[in-house]
This record gives C-alpha cells, sequence and structure tokens, in this order.
C-alpha cells in the first residue's frame, strides 16, 4: 500500500513530471486573474452585525473613510497660518477638487486656485523600475484615481479643508456672514490671523481641522473607496514636493495605513517567498552539497506554491494580507520532507546497489511518520479554516492543500526526480563523506552538530529528573506569562516605527485630537415615550401656568376643549397626532377670536401706520378708528399710552405695539403651536437629550485616549452664540464690556425650547456646504452620531472608551431610553480582532485534539499519543508565556502562529517517538537506543529545525511588523520545539521506561511500525 | 429645427437675468409678465436673457403664493417645509423685495426672512427666529448657499445678475432658446457654466444645467408646471436637483395671487417681529 506512490514514480518517472508540469501549468495560468484585498474589514464577513450597522451608520450619516493630510509648520512664529502656507493649502484645495483625468490616463489639474486656466499634468508612476515592474505585476494603477465612470475617487463635497468649510462669524454692523472658512487665501498677516481666530473659535474645528496649538491644520479626503486611498496619498505627495521645507506635510489616517499595508504586502510577497526560497536552497547546499539532489526539494516547494495560489486565485478569492503570507509558510514546511527523504536516502545509499532500492528502503521507512507529521500540519492549518474570520479560513484551508500537495509530491516527484536526473556516479562521491562525517568544512560543522547532539542526549538520559524540574518550572513561568497576555492590535503599528505613516500618525495625534475615528450614534430604545394622556396633561398644566391667572374663562374654555380632544385621541397613533394637534389648533383658533379680537384688531392697526411722522394725537386718532376693538381694551390702551406723550415716530409706535403685545401674546393658538412643537419634537431637537450628550461629550473629554469629540450639539452651540450674539457699543466702559461678554458667553448653550433648537437647526441646514449638520444627526433628527477622534487606535484603547461610555451611562441615566452603537474603522478593529483571539483559542483546542487523536491511532496508544504532544505544549506554553511577560501584544500574526505551531512542532515528536521504538527495539536497551537515538534521527530533526527556521529569516528583513513577528515566532517555535524535543521527550521516557516499553512489548507486532 | 450661430450678448446692462435657478424658484410665480408671443424675427442671446428676466421676476406689481417645499434625499428621507412669499417690485422697476413667513413644521412656524434685493449692489438680507426673540441681519456674499436646508440657493430668490455671465444663443426652435452661460468671474462660483431653456412663448426659463470645473453635470433646475395664473404664465411646480448627493427638492405653489396692494411698508424689521396680516393670516 505505502509503496504504490513510489513505485508507481519509480516504473513512471516521465509520467510523474508530465503530470505535475500540466497542473502547475494549469494553475499557473491562474494569476493574470489575481484580485488584491487589503482590507483588514474583510476580516469579518460581509454578513456580520458590527460591519453592517458600520455601513448602515456611514449611510445614514454621509460619512466617508478619509485620508488625512496634515500640514505642521512649526518654524513660522504664527505657525500654519501664515499667507505662504495657508495659500498653498487654499491651492491644493482646488487640485483636489479639480482633478481630472487625461485621455492617456494621467492626471490632470489646476496649478493653483489664482491660474485655473493652467493645468498641470501628473504622472504619479513611480521612478524606481522595481517598483513600476511590481505595479505591472500586481496590475495596481498609480494614476488610478477614478472610478470606471470617470468619476473622482475624491468626493468633492465632503472634503474638509479651510477653504470649503462653513463658517459662521461676525461681520459689520452687528450682522452675521456665513461663508467658508477660507473663502479667499489671506493677502495680509491680518487675514490670515482672522482666519485663525474664526477656526479656533469654532468647537467643531478646533483639534479637528486645525490644531489647538495653531501649528497644524489638517485636510480631510473623503474617498469613495478605502481602497483608493493609497493613489490618493501618492497625489498629495506628488502635489506637496515643491513646498518649502517649513511646510511639513504628513498623511495618515486608518485607510491609507491600511491600504498601503496592502500595496507594501505585495512588494513582501515579491520579495520575502524568493528569499526564503533561496535562504533554504543555500542551506540545503551546505547539508548536501550537490545542487543536482537539492534542486528536487526546491522544485517541490515551487510546485506546491505555485499550484496553492494558483487554486487560490482559480478559486476566485482575493489576496489578502493573510493569503500573502501562504508562500512563506509553504516554503519551508514543503522541503522538509524531502530533506527526511534525502538525509535518510544519502545515508542509506551505500548500502544498496541501486537507487530503486535505496529509494523503496527510505520511503518504506519514512513513508508512515511523513504521512503523519504532513497530517498533523494539515490538521493545524485546516483548523484555521473554523474561525469565524473569512481571510483566515482561506489562508488556512489553502496552505493545508499546499501542505498535502507537498507531501504528495514528495512521494511521487523526489523518487521519479532520483531516477531521471541523479546519476549514480555522482552519489557514490558524495554518500561517503557525508556519513563518514569527515572532509572539508561544513561537513566538519556537521560533525560538531552531531557531537553536540550526542553529548546532549547524555543530558537527557543522565540528568532527567533535573530536566523535567526545569520543564516543569518554565512551564509554571509560562502560565505566568500567558496570564499577563495583553489582546491589542494597530493596523498602524503594522509599520516599523521609522515608516512616514507611523510618523505622520505620531505627529498629527501629537498637535490634533486625533486621527483615529470612531462612532458613537444614538436613538430611541422605544418609539413613542409618553401617551396621549400624558400630553394632554403636560398641555393643560402648561395652559394653566400660562393663562390661568390672567384670563380663566378663556383657559376653562380651552381645558374642555382639550379634555374632550383627549378622550376622542385616546388611543391615537403617532399618526393621528398631527390630525389631533391640528384640531387643537382650530379649537384655539376660535377662542382667540373671542378673546383677543379687539387687541389683535388694534395691534394690526398700529403696526400698519406710516412711523415717519407719527405723533401720539395721530395714534389716538388711528386707535379711535378701529372698529374691531372693544371700548374697554381702546381705553386700556389710551391709558398706558398717557406715558409715552413725549415720544413720536418709531419710538411711539413700538411703545404702543408692546403694549398690544401683552395681550396678544396669549394666544391659544400659537400656544397650541407651541405644544405641539414641543410634545412631537424628534429626540434630538429636546433639549434635555442634547444636554445629555453635552454632558457625555463633557466626561469623555476627561478620558485621556479621546482627543475630541464632536457633534450636532457643538454645532448648535456655536450658531446659537453667533446669531445671538450683541457686540458691545465701541464706547463702552469696562464693566459694560464685561457684561455683554458674560451675555453672549451664556448663549453659547442649547437653547431652552424644542422650537429655538429647531429654528437654529435650521439655519444650520441653510449654510453654504449642503447637509454638513446631517454628518452628525438625521434628517429626522431622531437619531444622532458623535464623531469620536482617538489620539490611539490601540484597540485595547478603544475598547475602554466603549467601557467608559457604557459606565457612564449606567451612572448617568439619560432622560429617555437610547440604544447606543459604535462604528468606525477603529472599532470594526476591535470586533474582529475579538473574534480572531476566541476563534483561535477554538481552532487551537481543536487542531490539538485532532493531532492527539491521530498521535494515538500512529502510535497505537494513547500514551504515546499523550506523550508527543507534551513537547508542542510546552512550546506554546512558552511562546505565548514569553509573549506575556515581554509585554508584546497579541494581536493577529501571533494570533494566527498558535494554531499552526501546533502542527509544525509536533513533526519532532513524530519523528522522535517513532525513532525510540524502532531503536529501543533493536537494541532491547533503552540507554543504548537513546545514544542510537542522538546519532542521525536527532540529527534528522536538527536539520529539520534549522532548514525551516532559516527559511523564514528573510522575514525578519521586512518592513512589515506582521512579517517580522512571523518570522521571529517561527523560527523561536522550532528552536522551543527541537529543544523540547531532544530533552524532555528523553527525560520523560527515561521517567517512564518501564511503563512504555512494557506496554509496547504487549503489542501485536503489526501494530510496531516498521 | 434651425441651429443658430452662437451670439455672445452684447448687452452690458444693469438688468438683472433671471437665472435658471430664479425662474423656477419660489419668487418667480410672484412675477407678470404680458404674454409674449413667438416672433419670427431672431432675437439676440441678450434679448432673449432680457425677456427671461422679465418673465421670470418682473411680472406685476405684487405678489403672493403659498409654497410647500419637499426635500428629498438620496435614501428617501423626506423633509417638508411650507411658507408664504410676498414678492413686491419697487418703484424704480429693478429692486424687490422678499417676505418669506414659515407656517410649518410648528417648530419653525413664524420664522420669516427678508431679503431686498438691490441690482445695483449687494442684497440685504434678516432673519427673525421667534423662538429666539431674535433678530439677525445677515451678511452679503454667500447667494450659493442652500436655502433652509433644501436644493434651492439664495440666488434663487434673489437672482443672478445678467453681468455676471456672459449669454450665448445655442439652439433656436418654435419652442425654446437654449442658452449657454459663463460666469465672467469662475472663481466666485462653484459652476464652470450651465444652459438653461427658455420658452419661446413664456419666455420663462423652463430648465437649467449646472456644470462643474471638470465639466460634469451636478445640478438640475427645472420648472415642472406652468398654469396661467390671473392671465400670467407662472410657475406652479419646480424641482432643484443635486446630481452628485441625490437629493431632490420639489415646491409646488398655491393660493397665487398677484396685485394683492402690498406695501413697501410691510418689507421692514418691523413687520419681521410682527408678521404683516398677508403672510400671518
Amino acid at each position: 500500500m505505502k509503496f504504490l506512490l513510489t513505485d508507481f514514480s519509480l516504473k513512471r518517472p516521465w509520467w510523474i513530471l508530465g503530470f505535475v508540469v500540466i497542473l502547475t501549468g494549469i494553475l499557473a495560468a491562474q494569476f493574470p486573474r489575481v484580485t488584491f484585498d487589503n482590507d483588514p474589514e474583510n476580516m469579518l464577513s460581509k454578513d456580520e452585525h458590527v460591519r453592517m450597522f458600520h455601513h448602515r451608520v456611514k449611510q445614514k450619516f454621509n460619512l466617508y473613510d478619509f485620508v488625512i493630510v496634515g500640514i505642521v509648520n512649526e518654524k513660522h512664529a504664527d505657525g500654519v497660518f501664515n499667507v505662504g502656507t495657508l495659500g498653498r493649502i487654499h491651492d491644493l484645495t482646488g487640485q483636489l477638487l479639480q482633478l481630472r483625468r487625461t485621455e492617456e490616463g494621467l492626471l490632470s489639474t489646476i496649478r493653483s486656485a489664482a491660474q485655473s486656466g493652467e493645468r498641470l499634468v501628473l504622472d504619479l508612476t513611480p521612478d524606481s523600475r522595481w517598483q513600476r515592474g511590481l505595479n505591472v505585476a500586481f496590475r495596481h494603477d498609480p494614476n488610478g484615481l477614478f472610478d470606471s465612470e470617470g468619476t473622482s475617487a475624491i468626493i468633492g463635497r465632503e472634503l474638509i479643508s479651510p477653504s470649503v468649510v462653513d463658517s459662521i462669524q461676525q461681520a459689520e454692523f452687528g450682522s452675521l456672514k456665513l461663508e467658508y472658512l477660507m473663502e479667499q487665501p489671506p493677502g495680509t498677516r491680518e487675514e490670515a490671523l482672522a482666519i485663525r481666530e474664526n477656526a479656533m473659535s469654532n468647537p467643531l474645528y478646533r483639534g479637528t481641522l486645525v490644531s489647538e496649538d495653531e501649528k497644524a491644520i489638517c485636510v480631510y479626503i473623503p474617498i469613495t473607496e478605502k481602497t483608493f486611498s493609497y493613489n490618493v496619498a501618492a497625489l498629495v505627495k506628488a502635489l506637496t514636493h515643491d513646498w518649502p521645507q517649513d511646510d511639513q506635510v504628513y498623511i495618515t489616517g486608518l485607510p491609507v495605513a491600511e491600504d498601503t499595508f496592502g500595496v507594501e504586502m505585495l512588494v513582501q510577497m515579491a520579495t520575502s517567498a524568493p528569499l526564503a526560497g533561496l535562504a533554504i536552497f543555500v542551506l540545503l547546499l551546505i547539508f548536501f552539497r550537490r545542487l543536482s539532489l537539492i534542486i528536487a526539494p526546491m522544485i517541490v516547494a515551487v510546485v506546491s506554491v505555485v499550484c496553492t495560489m494558483g487554486l487560490l486565485i482559480g478559486l476566485g478569492f482575493d489576496v489578502h494580507i493573510m493569503s500573502s503570507m501562504i508562500a512563506i509558510f509553504l516554503m519551508p514546511i514543503a522541503v522538509a520532507d524531502s530533506v527526511h527523504i534525502l538525509s535518510e536516502f544519502f545515508d542509506v545509499y551505500s548500502r544498496f546497489e541501486t537507487k530503486r532500492d535505496a529509494v523503496r528502503h527510505v520511503m518504506g521507512h519514512l513513508f508512515t511518520p511523513m504521512l503523519y507529521t504532513s497530517l498533523t500540519t494539515i490538521a493545524g492549518f485546516a483548523s484555521l479554516g473554523l474561525t469565524p474570520i473569512p481571510p483566515v479560513r482561506v489562508f488556512g484551508l489553502h496552505v493545508a492543500f499546499g501542505v498535502g500537495l507537498a507531501w504528495v509530491l514528495t512521494m511521487t516527484l523526489i523518487p521519479a526526480y532520483i531516477m531521471l536526473f541523479v546519476s549514480d556516479r555522482a552519489l557514490s562521491k558524495v554518500a561517503p563523506t557525508h556519513v563518514m562525517g569527515i572532509g572539508e568544512s561544513p561537513v566538519v560543522r556537521k560533525g560538531t552538530l552531531m557531537g553536540g547532539l550526542e553529548w546532549l542526549g547524555g543530558v537527557s538520559y543522565r540528568y532527567w529528573r533535573i530536566v523535567l524540574a526545569v520543564t516543569v518550572l518554565v512551564m509554571g513561568l509560562s502560565v505566568y506569562g500567558i496570564s499577563k497576555i495583553r489582546v491589542n492590535d494597530n493596523p498602524v503599528k503594522w509599520f516599523t516605527s521609522s515608516h512616514p505613516i507611523r510618523v505622520a500618525d505620531e505627529v498629527l495625534n501629537a498637535h490634533f485630537g486625533g486621527t483615529y475615528t470612531a462612532y458613537l450614534t444614538f436613538e430611541a430604545a422605544r418609539a413613542e415615550a409618553s401617551t396621549c394622556a400624558e400630553k394632554a396633561r403636560a398641555i393643560g398644566d402648561a395652559a394653566k401656568k400660562r393663562f390661568g391667572r390672567v384670563m380663566p374663562a378663556a383657559t376653562a374654555e380651552f381645558l374642555a376643549v382639550l379634555e374632550s380632544h383627549k378622550q376622542l385621541y385616546a388611543n391615537v397613533t403617532s399618526s393621528d397626532l398631527r390630525k389631533c394637534f391640528l384640531s387643537l389648533v382650530n379649537a384655539a383658533t376660535e377662542i382667540d377670536d373671542r378673546a383677543f379680537a379687539s387687541w389683535n384688531a388694534l395691534a394690526d392697526e398700529i403696526n400698519y401706520l406710516e412711523a415717519d411722522g407719527l405723533t401720539h394725537e395721530r395714534l389716538l386718532d388711528a386707535i379711535g378708528a378701529v372698529e374691531a376693538a372693544t371700548d374697554r381694551d381702546r381705553k386700556i390702551l389710551i391709558t398706558r399710552l398717557q406715558e409715552a406723550r413725549r415720544l413720536v415716530g418709531l419710538e411711539l409706535l413700538e411703545y404702543a405695539l408692546k403694549i398690544c403685545d401683552e395681550f396678544t401674546a396669549l394666544s391659544f393658538r400659537e400656544f397650541a403651536f407651541e405644544m405641539q412643537a414641543e410634545l412631537t419634537a424628534p429626540l434630538f431637537k429636546q433639549p434635555v437629550i442634547l444636554r445629555y450628550v453635552e454632558a457625555l461629550q463633557q466626561h469623555l473629554s476627561a478620558n485621556a485616549v479621546v482627543g475630541k469629540s464632536s457633534s450636532a450639539v457643538d454645532a448648535l452651540k456655536k450658531a446659537a452664540y453667533e446669531l445671538s450674539y450683541v457686540a458691545p457699543p465701541a464706547d463702552a466702559e469696562r464693566d459694560e464690556r464685561n457684561g455683554y461678554d458674560k451675555r453672549n458667553r451664556d448663549q453659547f448653550a442649547v437653547p431652552d425650547t424644542v422650537s429655538a433648537v429647531a429654528q437654529v437647526f435650521t439655519q444650520l441646514e441653510g449654510m453654504k456646504k449642503k447637509d454638513s449638520l446631517f454628518h452628525l444627526v438625521t434628517k429626522d433628527y431622531q437619531e444622532a452620531n458623535v464623531w469620536v477622534q482617538l489620539k490611539s487606535g490601540d484597540n485595547r484603547d478603544m475598547e475602554a472608551v466603549v467601557r467608559d461610555v457604557r459606565t457612564y451611562m449606567l451612572s448617568h441615566p439619560p432622560p429617555v431610553e437610547l440604544n447606543v452603537g459604535w462604528a468606525g474603522l477603529t472599532y470594526l478593529n476591535v470586533v474582529w480582532q475579538d473574534k480572531m483571539v476566541k476563534g483561535m483559542l477554538s481552532s487551537l483546542i481543536s487542531s490539538f485534539i485532532v493531532v492527539l487523536v491521530m498521535m494515538a491511532v500512529l502510535f497505537r496508544s494513547p500514551v504515546y499519543g499523550l506523550l508527543s504532544m507534551i513537547p508542542l505544549s510546552v512550546t506554546i506554553a512558552l511562546i505565548y508565556g514569553l509573549i506575556g511577560l515581554v509585554g508584546k501584544d497579541y494581536d493577529m500574526p501571533v494570533a494566527v502562529l498558535s494554531a499552526l505551531t501546533l502542527g509544525l512542532s509536533v513533526d519532532f515528536s513524530i519523528h522522535f517517538l517513532q525513532r525510540a521504538r524502532e531503536l529501543q527495539k533493536q537494541t532491547g536497551s533503552w540507554q543504548e537506543a537513546s545514544r542510537q537515538m542522538f546519532k542521525e534521527p536527532a540529527m534528522a530533526i536538527s536539520r529539520n529545525a534549522i532548514t525551516i527556521s532559516i527559511g523564514f529569516t528573510p522575514l525578519l528583513l521586512a518592513p512589515l511588523v506582521p512579517y517580522r513577528t512571523v518570522g521571529f515566532f517561527l523560527a523561536t517555535i522550532m528552536a522551543v520545539s527541537w529543544a523540547a524535543t531532544l530533552f524532555i521527550l528523553p527525560a520523560l521516557i527515561t521517567a517512564l521506561e518501564r511503563f512504555l516499553f512494557r506496554s509496547m512489548d504487549k503489542m501485536p507486532e503489526e501494530a510496531q511500525l516498521k | 429645427m434651425r441651429k443658430m450661430k452662437s451670439v455672445s450678448s452684447p448687452r452690458g446692462g444693469e438688468v438683472r437675468v433671471g437665472s435658471p435657478l430664479s425662474a423656477v424658484c419660489l419668487c418667480v410665480i410672484l412675477m407678470l409678465t404680458s404674454f409674449v408671443m413667438a416672433r419670427d424675427v431672431a432675437l439676440t442671446a441678450g434679448e432673449v436673457v432680457e425677456k427671461a428676466n422679465q418673465a421670470a421676476y418682473y411680472a406685476a406689481k405684487d405678489g403672493l403664493a403659498d409654497v410647500a417645499m419637499t426635500i428629498t434625499d438620496a435614501s428617501g428621507n423626506v423633509r417638508k417645509r411650507e411658507f408664504r412669499v410676498l414678492r413686491f417690485t419697487m418703484p424704480n422697476g429693478k429692486d424687490q423685495k422678499f417676505y418669506v413667513y414659515f407656517t410649518s413644521p410648528a417648530d419653525v412656524r413664524r420664522m420669516a426672512y427678508l431679503v431686498w434685493k438691490n441690482v445695483d449692489t449687494d442684497d440685504d438680507r434678516w432673519l427673525w427666529l421667534p423662538a429666539l426673540s431674535l433678530v439677525k441681519r445677515i451678511a452679503p456674499g454667500d447667494k450659493r448657499s442652500s436655502f433652509v436646508g433644501s436644493d434651492f440657493v439664495y440666488e434663487d430668490v434673489s437672482g443672478r445678475g445678467i453681468n455676471e455671465d456672459k449669454h450665448e444663443l445655442i439652439e433656436q426652435t418654435e419652442e425654446s432658446y437654449v442658452l449657454k452661460s459663463t460666469p465672467r468671474n469662475e472663481a466666485a462660483v462653484e459652476f464652470s457654466y450651465y444652459s438653461i431653456v427658455i420658452d419661446a412663448k413664456t419666455f420663462l426659463p423652463r430648465k437649467a444645467e449646472y456644470y462643474d470645473k471638470n465639466g460634469k453635470l451636478y445640478r438640475r433646475v427645472e420648472a415642472k408646471k406652468v398654469d396661467i395664473i390671473e392671465g400670467h404664465p407662472t410657475v406652479t411646480e419646480s424641482v432643484a436637483s443635486d446630481l452628485k448627493s441625490g437629493s431632490k427638492t420639489v415646491n409646488k405653489f398655491k393660493n397665487i395671487k398677484y396685485d394683492v396692494g402690498l406695501t413697501e411698508r410691510i418689507f421692514s424689521e418691523r413687520f419681521l417681529r410682527r408678521p404683516p396680516r398677508e403672510a400671518a393670516r
């Protein structure tokens, strides 16, 4: 059975070769169809609740992903607010807004805002030939900034820049100016400072658009798709490359970080995988010193990688951050089995007459352990298929496929290759030196390696108690370390600390409220809070308070009407509420007509009088002529006007109208409308709710991570302040001036009534930049969005903010029950990370069980099964213990490593235990067997460990941290599991010698692996 | 269909052209003009613009109408506002005054805007917020900002100066004239040009389309319905569409009256605080 594949390959090597070539050809042909996906958002599946919520929020509030461009000037005395820098920002804004695509597929924009006729043609193709080559290979168009319909990736109407954001400011004659913050670039220092003044006094812009230290301005470029952000960043770099040194331009934001990561990841794929291949190749060359021999494992590796990637692309999966690492993972694993075969083949070749017999011997020997090591590796990777994270699933299953393929290739292609391309003559030269371990330098090194191994074996055998004691100690320490593990991630930190994105992130977060965005949304938990009866009671109470004392009769009439309405509309749904109020208004109008007709007629007549030249006499004449007025009211008015005998013209008219107002203001009709406004107000027009949000924001501002939060409340307060601002007279004394200041400051608040709130909001709706208010509140004012800027994108910081809000809302319950939701990329990262950690844990447990069962089956013994799991358990515990102790964050790459550690490091145990049992049987004594064990078997294990470790080392040179992490940890895993296997297993076997081998003696013959 | 050569307007006069916007906007309906019959004589672009201006803005001496405004955004959210507009033409026949009085929704009831359209200088504008007892003057200079959050802009109310654009007659048919208007000061506006279709019989602008700086159509204003009211062709339904955001505003005009005998006096700050009976009743 186990010779089936091998014999066929030995017999028909050409068939095998042909088949491999065809398969590789077919799958390699899939490569041009490759698509990439750099979006960490896809770590969550599309129908994931939080992701759908995130998109709903984005849609509801018209939110987009931003490329953040920070312009910092530390040199100029006025910081960034100098004529030159502001002018350049104004030009940059114009250039971004007027981007076009030329016929040739290049970009064109205006030279500057002043010379809009002249156009600038830009080509973002990188200078380096290598980069250009990669762009071609990965089909990345550096000038791609337009969708298929020619629409710019930059959403112009949503751009946030001083030149295109609304500003409310006081202008001459107490008027209000509503225009863009920087309508025109400043011509003088005074104008520049005026822009600063306006920006700094706007709570929506301070800390967001302009830094509080006045040294920096941020331009937020909204983009249609996150995947445009790398090119947008390149565009900004191209447009600002000739700016003076003093104006530092930084580009950041999660989309840029993520997209840049994606692009640089491609570079990594193109460099790390070949480098890993090269490292393995050189290593094999040192071990076997025969090119013709080691080409075979390299072919196995390359074919496995090509076929796996081809399959992935062919199946229509995107190449994601995870799957970009497939080649790097697969390469060392794929050569491992071949290394075993070759190693063994060399050792035994001299004992056989033909290659064929030697291969058969080796295969017979290694078939089962190789099958099981491959199966366990497959199990480790395939267990990733159980995680809830789609890219990880794709990665795990494809690597599993690749490992399986590598196994088949090792079983077939290696024998076929030996038959076809390795000459007997070449073998006869190489083999003896290898086995004897004498001669040239590499062999001498091998000799020392072997010597070391033998000494090691002695230590583990003789000092097994100490070895086991140390193991227990290490395990204890590891468990402590694991308890200290900090789960955290931040895509920006995937870059090394000197990377421009990390630098920009640091600089801009030092100046601004924070470049990490999270959206905190609120909506009513229940649709309708108060019943019709409650509303009627509220109206009744308010009516008694306002009218009860002055006009008891009319009030009684109104209350009667109200009572009848209450009964009529007792069970109304909210759609009938309007009807209910309409009917109430009509009834109120009738009451008004009876109660106030006279005063209304008087006021109306006076209002229409010509003010110029109005005298007391003329006024009295006019009053006398009002037919609808009653004598009583006329008398009241005339008597009251006695006090104003000396007034004339407009002053007199206003005086008379004020008297009328005292009566006409008591309108039941207007009262009914007012009540309708108050009692049917949407959530976020109600002052009490707005003040709650205000208080929550205030609380948040104390959180060290939260740099700033912005909401509709901030916009409302600013607008209310500017609308009701009264400038102190020019000649005002200090006290008077202070009085004005205080009065104005008091207006920087949520207005007291629903109508006042609504009327100020209406002004904000009608700004130059239409709908910018609706990023913060929905158009029906039922839902609100608080834009929270965080100074850190670390998931644990985001989680702390979420907790902070929850705690606050528990201790300060809102006036109305609110549903709280979080969205934003920073928050999404928290969610998928949480899933990742949990998913990885479950996949680790499941693969542990699967491997344990496999081992028990392989060794026909649960005890041996358990034994084989010990080195890898120690390895995993130690690795994660170290992560905890060192304080390295448990992030995405670390999480992925856990499952596959298992699959990789169990290999050593399999080889070790399997050979140990064989040798024990041959020699009849564990002492002797263990000495033998530390010759060739230990040698093969060591070679394998070194090959895989070295194979991953090119990753250490990567500029992207996750690759470095993977490289470092895989090398460490290899080293630790190698040590764990060679120390702990012999020590344990020594301790359990009698028990283990007695049980083996009882086993039936065929169960003993041969 | 007879194609005409492009003729740029020779007129440098001070008469304001009813921009396409203005034509369809709230004030449009208040204008009276004599029913101009299509003539066989070819008109210059300047003459067409002039007539359109008259048709759209300078109808009867005064007028009023109730406007039901419905703003519908791309996701179907609807906002409704109701207001009454009063219009008064000054004795010089050029300047005009507008009074906009809100009646619904309840929370913005009695809110009012006052606009003095000054043909030769900047417009004057005031705002009355009853819930805050506040009259505020608004500085000139933002005529292209949204009117109460709708897709109409303030310039739709006050009109756009004839001199601010160069007008070319692009096409003339039995039914309409098509003009292309390019701003003289491109930096002051967000469009690069607009095209306007003017009814050859009534000279009411029927459709205006605005193109952004990249030459892409982004805004459309249309007169959807025109009725003859008291003898005057009058827009009774107009629509402004923001093609970029997908938002759309429909204005429906009711209770249209011309020559109601408004006095200039009511277009003053005093009447902001105490609305005139023509607005409030």
